[in-house]
């Protein structure tokens, strides 16, 4: 191609006018309307910190404020450090060393992800408690004069770093195996060891990787309140939580959010500067698996259990303090109510992930059809959901339907109906606040399936007569089915992990496992809450091990 | 037909042009063929075509309606237009036949039809397989039946034959070009092969840079062409440069540029008689057997080096070559 410099006609305003006006379609309305529809818990909060703080709001920025930051900023910190030591060192053995149950280790590794992590903290404050499993053996070893206190920062911190690593383990692994063989092996041939090979080569080129699970790491803490409430850390989150419930003032939740969603965007930007400065990883998978080294006897044994600590602390442990927990309070907690309580907790995961995964495949293929090409990078916007903290697009959604409610009620009421709450408190606001936080968990997975559908399949379709939608269930759909059930099973997932979101917005009468687990542990009686914590477990466990075999496929 | 006028397309927002003012004409039922190297533009201009682009300027019309332009733009599944895809696009859930039968949901007969396609491009009995099934060259054929099956009025085939080795790739093309011949469709034919173009199209149209530099008759293009690059598309060719001219003792218009094509420059194998109008001593630096004919690497007492072939098997050190001014291709600068 050619530098054309008089050619200008072609893009002056007029002309660019008018083929704005002929590429404008349904299609780019329709995209533009999702997106602003799953953007509106955001823009509400924007607007609100326009009508100023609320009256505790001095309050809470001498006294409280200091706290959130730095106790989120303390978290941020030694999580970063806990998740890359685990992570990587994890992540880096099993892509290049063959020991024992090397195989099962490897996807054993990602089963923490199935713990919510206020589980893992419940799990361990049991663990670690006056009269619990660590008192036990210290009595027993007569050391009983040594006593951990877990319910602290640094507890936190712990509990949090176990629980999410598998982030940073997953997206380093992948980069190891498909990414590393020809570079390895380049390595050994200039004559390079390999802890040189690991700490030159490997690891500054996995950082794009790593950040990239650092990040979804970071989120989470920054997201987490269950487990901060529980080790009485003030956050950021419990301050929201705070100041809607017990303070009774939605200014300030809002003040507070706004903050979070700052910190957060600052994260994101540091992940893309990251990745801009980095970017000489190249986009093809190498076909070459990568050659496992046989570490001498001694060696092997300080792999293994390197990459076996993890997994104890991070499922082992929580898993069989919370299994011994239920076996001794199945009979009071396992009852009708219970079986009634957990269909509904799967019934609510169930249309959540049907419904944002709809949202999904409207975004993805509406800003396809439209002829705009800017409409395709706007339509990434309603992906940042999830980067928003769940507590923070539940008050972002908490305002404005009380507002429009009460509007509705009031129109009603003048013509002589007496409603209730229409939107706000039921199964409808809670199901639109899933749909903008997992919205980008069900985008990925069916972008990714329908980029490896070549262009010239559905552009053939169309040249043959055929339009869009008829394209799209005829030719389009039944490809990328693969991914559109993962998206589902996902979303799945986060939905019945989810807390703090639902906390906030969920119907009076209806209840989740997921908030069960937090009532009974909120209510001290947290060995109760064991039962519920295993069915999340347990139903988010087998579709990771699915998961963990697609990612092998790939 | 087809008319396309100053036809643009950037995908930079006017920084780079993929096809810049692109005017031309195709008459109903000819074979047109679009030639050039890769990056010159040929699939932009034929997506454009096919709606499957929309131009930044310019007007695209069939049969004297307008179907693309500032203003105007008919989707894709309206224009009736059918596309063969260098990959072949077919749909790999659908079986052969309702690949076929997929672009004629609507016509009556549907099912005598695409069986009638299946018979013209001899898979009669394959209509029950499935694309991965079938050989390369197979589903070649299935693409075009599935193409021709709406009956289109424009056939456009996008280097339909560049996933093929060169033996199939012949074969292929001949069967092909008899198919679309019984149906009598006015075809635009994408390559970067000018062997391919030569061989079935009515008139040629070479893109270079996005834009046209000729479109002429086959035997045009080698006889007149219109650029030095058209002209070594066509054939090896020599640019007879200044020093060239100087050796050949051949002065020659300033203002234009001249070539001469390889086979062209007759040689003697000594320096005995020898008639050409322009001739010159040349050195010979190396020989390469191809078969019956040899290959000669020569240099010229100015320096240039130059290759000639000639059958001659006993060639000295020292040849005269030579050429003719009937055979100077002429071209503006």
């Amino acid at each position: 191609m050619k530098q054309v410099g008089n050619n200008s006609e072609a893009f002056s305003l007029k002309t660019r006018l008018k083929r704005l006006k002929r590429d404008s379609n349904r299609w780019s309305v329709f995209t533009l309307a999702i997106v602003f529809f799953l953007a509106l818990p955001i823009i509400f909060i924007g607007v609100e910190l326009f009508s100023g703080p609320g009256e505790t709001w001095s309050h809470i920025v001498t006294y409280l404020l200091p706290d959130y930051i730095w106790n989120s900023l303390y978290l941020v910190f030694f999580c970063s450090i806990l998740v890359l030591l685990l992570g990587v060192s994890s992540a880096w053995f099993v892509s290049r060393f063959d020991f024992l149950f090397r195989k099962q280790m490897e996807w054993l590794l990602i089963l923490p992800l199935a713990i919510p992590s206020y589980i893992v903290g419940y799990a361990y404050a049991g663990i670690f408690d006056y009269g619990g499993s660590m008192d036990l053996i210290f009595r027993q070893l007569n050391l009983d004069f040594i006593r951990i206190d877990i319910m602290n920062r640094a507890g936190l911190a712990f509990v949090l770093s176990i629980s999410l690593f598998p982030y940073v383990y997953v997206s380093a692994r992948a980069f190891f195996l498909n990414q590393a063989n020809n570079l390895l092996e380049a390595s050994k041939m200039l004559g390079i060891g390999e802890r040189k090979t690991f700490f030159k080569l490997m690891l500054p080129l996995a950082r794009p990787a790593i950040v990239a699970g650092l990040v979804l790491v970071l989120m989470e803490v920054l997201n987490d309140y269950g487990a901060a409430k529980y080790y009485g850390v003030n956050t950021f989150t419990t301050g929201i939580f705070r100041s809607w419930f017990s303070l009774e003032e939605p200014q300030t939740a809002v003040y507070l959010s706004a903050l979070l969603v700052i910190i957060i965007f600052a994260l994101i930007l540091f992940e893309k500067w990251q990745v801009r400065k980095v970017k000489f990883t190249s986009s093809k998978t190498n076909s070459t698996q990568i050659q496992r080294k046989k570490p001498r006897k001694a060696i092997k044994w300080l792999i293994f259990s390197v990459v076996l600590l993890p997994i104890i602390l991070g499922f082992i442990f929580p898993v069989a303090q919370l299994i011994y927990w239920a076996v001794l309070t199945a009979s009071t907690v396992f009852d009708a109510k219970f079986i009634i309580l957990s269909l509904q907790s799967f019934g609510i995961a169930i249309t959540s992930a049907v419904i944002t995964v709809f949202f999904a495949l409207l975004l993805i293929y509406f800003s396809k059809w439209s002829a705009l090409r800017s409409i395709r990078n706007i339509a990434r916007i309603g992906v940042l959901g999830y980067a928003i903290p769940g507590a923070v697009i539940a008050i972002g959604i908490m305002i404005p339907t009380l507002a429009l409610d009460k509007w509705l009620i009031k129109m009603l009421g003048n013509l002589g109906i007496d409603s209730g709450l229409i939107i706000n408190g039921t199964l409808i606001a809670l199901f639109y606040a899933y749909a903008v936080r997992f919205l980008a968990v069900a985008y990925n997975p069916i972008d990714s399936t329908a980029l490896k559908v070549d262009n010239s399949i559905p552009d053939s379709s169309k040249v043959l007569g055929v339009g869009n939608l008829r394209t799209f269930f005829k030719i389009e759909f039944p490809l990328i089915k693969t991914g559109v059930f993962s998206a589902v099973i996902l979303v799945f997932i986060d939905v019945m992990k989810e807390l703090p979101l639902t906390l906030i917005l969920k119907p009076y009468h209806i209840d989740t496992l997921a908030v069960k687990a937090f009532e009974y542990a909120s209510d001290e009686m947290v060995m109760e809450a064991s039962i519920p914590s295993l069915f999340i477990i347990f139903t988010a466990m087998i579709p990771v091990i699915f998961l963990n075999k697609l990612l092998i496929k790939k | 037909m087809l008319t396309i006028d100053s036809l643009s397309k950037s995908f930079d927002k006017g920084k780079n042009y993929a096809l810049e003012n692109v005017t031309f004409n195709l008459k109903a039922g000819h074979v047109c063929a679009i030639v050039g190297e890769s990056g010159s533009g040929k699939t932009t201009l034929v997506r454009l075509i096919a709606g499957l682009e929309r131009p930044d300027h310019g007007r695209i019309s069939m049969n004297g309606n307008i179907i693309a332009s500032l203003d105007k733009f008919v989707q894709p599944e309206k224009r009736n237009i059918g596309l063969v895809f260098q990959e072949y696009a077919l749909f790999p859930h659908l079986t052969i036949l309702d690949n076929i039968l997929y672009g004629i949901s609507k016509v009556k007969n549907k099912k005598q039809r695409a069986q009638d396609m299946l018979d013209l491009v001899g898979l009669n009995d394959m209509g029950k397989r499935y694309p991965h099934q079938l050989s390369g060259g197979q589903q070649q054929r299935v693409a075009l039946a599935r193409a021709l099956a709406p009956e289109p009025s424009l056939l456009i085939l996008d280097e339909p034959f560049s996933n093929l080795d060169a033996m199939l790739r012949t074969q292929l093309r001949n069967e092909v070009f008899d198919i679309i011949k019984k149906t009598e469709v006015t075809v635009l034919f994408v390559t970067h092969d000018t062997q391919d173009a030569l061989s079935v199209a009515d008139e040629i149209l070479i893109l270079q840079n996005g834009k046209v530099v000729q479109k002429d008759v086959a035997a045009n293009l080698y006889v007149k062409p219109n650029t030095l690059y058209v002209a070594s598309l066509f054939g090896s060719t020599v640019h007879i440069n200044k020093n060239l001219q100087t050796a050949f003792k051949c002065p020659l218009n300033e203002t234009c540029c001249h070539a001469i094509r390889n086979e062209k420059i007759k040689v003697n194998p000594s320096t005995g008689d020898f008639e050409c109008e322009y001739i010159t001593a040349a050195q010979v630096i190396k020989k390469i057997e191809l078969g019956d004919s040899i290959q000669l690497l020569l240099k010229l007492e100015s320096g240039e080096q130059l290759t000639v072939m000639t059958q001659d098997k006993n060639v000295a050190d020292i040849i005269h070559i030579g050429f003719n001014s009937k055979d100077i291709l002429e071209f503006e600068q």
